[in-house]
């Protein structure tokens, strides 16, 4: 019965119908979102007492790094439902999430370097939490070479799919890495079972910034699935019609 | 909560902390190399998407 369902609503054809419409609505409201909590970020919240005002780089840093590990558990969620019941959109997301994952962790890498410099008095340590993320990095880029070296895209959808599965568990060392080693990164200040370590002053924009950069990612996930599917389905009639 | 933490707009440019260090430098790097990263992006994308229908038209 989920198998029906599934290969009755993730026909590529039916998903970019789906997401065309909702496309413009989330675009805009994330992008609204997005700027007030930025400007609501650097210029409205209070100096923090110990890091000043480089904190501010939070607000840009926190969303890139939390996406930047959200889209590669999406990867490894697909990868599964690709090998299982065999979904040809979800091994088209998989390769069509990659390269977004690994624009999100190289924002994560460079803004978390600068962030370091005034707070750490360094812009690089060999620290386990900047190493897993470094990895994670690493892996995007080769995740997307491996599926374009092959000739054989049905291969290469496999081959990606067991390779994203495999990797997977890079994801966990990432959200542990601070409390398993000493590291100079510091630990979780927002967990779901403790109160938050921040002032809400400065929360409430953080919360609103990883909502609008969520979106914005989203949106560029759709635009990267859409090319994706285009190039690989080019030859059915239904692709013509649609462009 | 919602009132501005600098006074003016160079202030707001240099971001000098308690300690006398400026931190603006930084903070709108990362927010340049955001911004710059995300419309980047979206451009790419855009431009790709029209090509490629062109082609397929």
């Amino acid at each position: 019965m989920i198998k029906k369902f599934i290969h009755q609503f993730a026909s590529p054809k039916t998903y970019l119908k789906q997401v065309d419409k909702a496309y413009s609505f989330i675009f805009f409201t994330s992008l609204s979102i997005y700027l007030i909590a930025i400007f609501w970020g650097l210029l409205l919240t209070p100096e923090d007492f110990v890091q000043g005002h480089s904190y501010r780089i939070i607000y840009l840093h926190v969303p890139a790094s939390f996406i930047s590990q959200s889209l590669y558990l999406g990867m490894a969620f697909a990868s599964a439902i690709f090998l299982i019941w065999k979904v040809k959109l979800s091994a088209y997301l998989v390769r069509s999430i990659a390269p977004i994952g690994a624009m999100t962790t190289f924002i994560a890498l460079v803004s978390g370097s600068i962030w370091g410099i005034p707070t750490w008095g360094t812009w690089w340590a060999w620290d386990a939490r900047i190493i897993s993320t470094l990895i994670l990095f690493i892996m995007y880029l080769g995740l997307i070479s491996l599926h374009d070296s092959f000739t054989n895209n049905e291969k290469a959808d496999k081959f990606l799919a067991i390779l994203v599965l495999v990797g997977s568990v890079n994801i966990p060392i990432i959200k542990m890495s601070v409390e398993w080693w000493s590291t100079l990164h510091q630990s979780a200040s927002i967990t779901i079972t403790q109160k938050p370590a921040i002032d809400p002053s400065m929360l409430y924009p953080l919360f609103a910034s990883a909502i609008g950069f969520t979106g914005l990612v989203i949106c560029l996930v759709i635009l990267s699935s859409k090319l994706h599917i285009l190039d690989r389905e080019r030859n059915k009639s239904w692709v013509k019609d649609y462009v | 909560m919602f009132n501005f933490a600098f006074s003016s707009i160079s202030e707001a440019i240099l971001m000098e902390s308690q300690n006398g260090q400026n931190h603006g430098i930084y903070v709108w790097s990362v927010f340049f190399i955001v911004f710059g990263a995300l419309i980047l992006t979206f451009c790419i994308y855009k431009n790709k998407i029209r090509n490629l229908s062109k082609k397929i038209k």
